[in-house]
């Protein structure tokens, strides 16, 4: 394992071409590259990159198309995650599964028990040998091998996340956002592991959006865009502006002309919003107007949407629909503050899956269609029927189950059920997720059609294309604060990107 | 979309719903719905071999006294449909007519009054399905083991009230007439059970309210998606409670007519292994594990089908104990057929997702 510290030496990891795709995307396309011993390699890229897919295929989760993989020499493109980890590949998750009634030992080697004969655990042993590696990596100072799992910090499950894929026969190891729970002192500690795994010949993946991190302890720099490498370069040979150059510019193939339809009056106005999640949140929503929200997976978008939607509490502030203050502590309060919302999941969250296009289009408007609690029948076909014409909702008939439907018109199923509702205010979240491309191109123009009817329009998305075509501003989010508005004529890629990982380009 | 009989087949973009002509069959067949026709089916099945085996089966006598039978245990299903519906479960249905059946007969005995008994045995069985959807929603145990524990103290709580923990005996004519009274009887005729017409009608009630009211939409809904529900502004709480309500009063208003038939209060007897059956029926009517399917047409075929099964089996001397064990066999077919059609059903959408077609 020891090689001259200085020199990178063999290659540990070599990925030849490799590619993937999943239903309807392309998820990877021709990846290549190598890792030496000795060396970090760090990915960069956008959401949806890619980067997880590469990982995955790696620690044998996910299984490749086309290309070659090798570990350290040996042929693991078909790798189980067991065959990978045997091969010397070892994934530090971004959430690493500890479970809470073992011990720190225990779940360091859970699995994989050291034992005494007749199969008796040997604890001892355990303890011992966690103990060596703690000291051997320097966290012996932050853990103790006896507590249990349930009283860790995040860094601490970290730590033993990280030690775990250390165990004998690690060859490469990759860390995925790895610092996104540390503190800066844990940050540090991090670093110093790895400068002592360089020296100890290993082969690192750093995975990260940080920029300056990856200028520090990276020795080249990998970067993907739409599952594309779009450079492999020497960290000497770049900057973090040149980084960010690579993971953006793109076109939206089906892109909608937006015409400016903003008009004078506020629909929603936030003020010094709070929550867990957020601090100090302050934006406003004109009538026709579309407000689109970018940041990073995890950056407090989404939450937002449910705490705007009463889904989830406020600690603070002040939310006005059309001047007047609202209190809304439950979704029943904001729909009947005229908001409606389409959540990221469709299917977890937006649908009954086992149940009619009708009643789907229809429950949140239940109240209105009845009279002392019974449904008139023919009115809910009336008020549904004409969104499903306007959406072009493709259905063999109002009673068809929303599970049978694809997925661009269980979407727009969503939509049907809110337009029902006639919101003054409709936040959606991710709309296009897992939604095949045409379908896309026609959820666009349906959703610039609702902004020139006059209604205001808060667009939360991980696209960046559609993100820059459809938004008339843009706030960005970044680790519950929000930066902006730009304005759609300042709006570019490495802008919003910038802020949204603040390099050096915010 | 090349494919005409998958259920995308639209190809018109014009107009998005497809209106094919369809023959008097299909509209019945969809009408009556797949699930309820394989019920049906199935009975026809089952009465050709009973009838073929005991000529008696096919009396007047004999097909009236299945339906005085299914009444206790149709009654209970009607309120276990709307819970299994809003993915709930309530094992302690028959621990709640224990409870009814005693407090009825003691109402009866103390105050002399049949509509008052009727009233305190449903008002017992709405308090403890109160009690249970507090211990779901405040307390937030599961369904199960919420009802399991219920199940246990009400029974418990049905011999405490019940004077030395043995039947109250009523001798009441009135009373009576609800549980073994028959409308149109004649000499000829042995007349329709009175306890039958009031699961009719409960029947009746049943359907309409799951079928046309916000409340029965709304436990569609909740038990499709609970999450979804919620954000189209859905009260879940509010929803349970008012569920496990209703399960209590139909399930106190079948411990009225155990009272009524029996001529006493009866703390077990009578109302044990009730929650076995009305599940049974639940499930075996077309109602999904996973909340968010059953109707109680589907139900109330499914109870027929059991009761004429029982009845079957005891006309050609079955031996209870085989009873038993077919009555076990069938909770695990039914709820084995609803996984096999939602497995089907995800498989045929994994397929369309793959295809990718908008």
């Amino acid at each position: 394992m020891s090689t001259d510290p200085q020199s990178p030496g063999r290659v540990v990891l070599d990925v030849n071409g490799v590619g993937k795709s999943f239903p309807g995307v392309r998820a990877l396309s021709d990846v290549t590259m190598r890792v030496h011993s000795g060396e970090v390699v760090a990915f960069v890229g956008e959401n949806g990159a890619g980067k997880s897919t590469l990982l995955k295929i790696l620690c044998g989760d996910y299984q490749l198309d086309d290309g070659e993989v090798q570990i350290d020499g040996i042929v693991a493109s078909h790798a189980s995650p067991l065959e990978a980890r045997n091969a010397g590949f070892r994934l530090v998750r971004q959430e690493p599964e500890i479970v809470p009634d073992l011990s720190v030992a225990e779940n360091i080697f859970i699995g994989e028990y050291p034992t005494t004969g007749f199969g008796r655990v040997s604890f001892d042993a355990m303890r011992n040998q966690t103990q060596e590696l703690l000291e051997r990596y320097g966290f012996a100072t932050m853990i103790d091998v006896n507590t249990l799992g349930g009283a860790l910090s995040p860094a601490q499950m970290h730590i033993v996340e990280i030690i775990r894929a250390l165990k004998p026969g690690v060859k490469v190891i990759a860390f995925d956002e790895p610092t996104s729970s540390l503190t800066s002192r844990e940050t540090e500690a991090l670093f110093a592991l790895i400068g002592i795994l360089k020296r100890e010949g290993l082969g690192v993946i750093y995975v990260s959006h940080r920029l300056h991190e990856i200028m520090e302890i990276a020795d080249r720099v990998l970067v993907v865009k739409d599952g594309v490498p779009t450079g492999d370069l020497a960290i000497g040979d770049t900057d973090e502006e040149g980084i960010v150059r690579l993971m953006v510019g793109r076109e939206l193939e089906h892109g909608v002309q937006r015409t400016e339809t903003t008009r004078d009056d506020v629909v929603l106005e936030v003020k010094n919003l709070s929550s867990r999640w957020h601090r100090d949140i302050s934006f406003q929503i004109r009538a026709g107007e579309i407000l689109g929200f970018g940041g990073l997976v995890g950056a407090g978008r989404t939450e937002l949407a449910k705490v705007l939607f009463g889904e989830y509490p406020k600690s603070g502030g002040e939310v006005r629909i059309s001047g007047e203050t609202k209190l809304i502590r439950r979704p029943a309060d904001a729909i009947a503050a005229n908001i409606g919302f389409a959540p990221e999941n469709r299917k977890s969250e937006g649908l009954i899956l086992v149940r009619s296009v009708l009643e789907n289009a229809s429950m949140a408007v239940f109240n209105k269609l009845s009279r002392l609690g019974v449904l008139h029948g023919q009115q809910m076909r009336a008020t549904v029927e004409p969104y499903i014409h306007q959406l072009e909702i493709k259905t063999p008939s109002l009673d068809q189950d929303v599970g049978k439907l694809s997925g661009g018109n269980q979407q727009k199923v969503v939509l049907a059920r809110w337009l029902a509702a006639g919101p003054k205010l409709l936040i959606l979240d991710e709309p296009t997720r897992a939604v095949d491309v045409g379908a896309k191109a026609e959820i666009y123009r349906l959703i610039d059609e609702l902004a020139k009817q006059g209604l205001a329009i808060m667009l939360i998305s991980s696209e960046m294309p559609e993100l820059l075509s459809m938004s008339d501003r843009i706030m960005v989010m970044r680790d519950g604060e929000i930066i902006g508005p730009i304005e759609k004529a300042d709006a570019t890629e490495e802008l919003i990107v910038g802020h949204a990982i603040g390099g050096a380009a915010a | 979309m090349t494919a005409p009989t998958t259920n995308l087949q639209d190809t018109t973009g014009s107009n998005s719903m497809t209106q094919s002509p369809e023959g008097f069959l299909q509209r019945t067949f969809r009408a009556v719905g797949a699930e309820n026709l394989s019920l049906i089916i199935a009975l026809i099945v089952i009465v050709a071999i009973i009838a073929s085996q005991t000529e008696y089966f096919f009396t007047a006598r004999n097909l009236l006294n299945i339906g005085q039978n299914m009444a206790v245990v149709g009654l209970i299903a009607v309120g276990m449909t709307m819970v299994i519906v809003s993915q709930g479960l309530d094992i302690s249905v028959g621990s709640i007519a224990g409870c009814s059946s005693v407090v009825c007969a003691l109402v009866v005995v103390e105050f002399g009054t049949v509509p008052g008994g009727l009233a305190a045995g449903m008002a017992i069985g709405m308090v403890l399905g109160l009690v249970n959807a507090t211990i779901i929603t405040m307390l937030r145990v599961n369904p199960v083991v919420a009802t399991l524990a219920t199940f246990s103290a009400f029974r418990g709580v049905a011999f405490l009230i019940a004077p030395g923990g043995r039947p109250v005996g009523v001798l009441d004519q009135n009373l009576a007439w609800l549980g073994s009274g028959r409308f149109f009887q004649t000499e000829a005729f042995p007349g329709v059970p009175v306890s039958f017409v009031i699961l009719v009608f409960v029947a009746i009630a049943g359907h309409f309210v799951m079928r046309s009211t916000v409340f029965g939409r709304s436990t569609y809904s909740m038990g499709g998606n609970p999450a979804a529900a919620r954000l189209a502004g859905i009260n879940l709480t509010k929803m349970k409670y008012i569920i496990y309500s209703i399960s209590g009063a139909l399930s106190g208003l079948a411990g009225v007519i155990v009272t009524a038939r029996t001529s006493s209060g009866q703390p077990a007897s009578g109302t044990q292994g009730l929650e076995l059956e009305a599940i049974t029926a639940v499930f075996l009517g077309g109602a999904l594990l996973a909340g968010g399917k059953g109707t109680v047409v589907g139900t109330m075929l499914a109870v027929v089908l059991l009761a004429t099964l029982s009845n079957g089996m005891n006309l050609l001397g079955i031996a209870t104990f085989y009873q038993l064990v077919a009555k076990g066999l069938l909770l695990v077919l039914a709820v084995a057929i609803g996984q096999w059609r939602m497995a089907r059903a995800e498989k045929a959408q994994a397929k369309l997702t793959a295809q990718g077609k908008a």
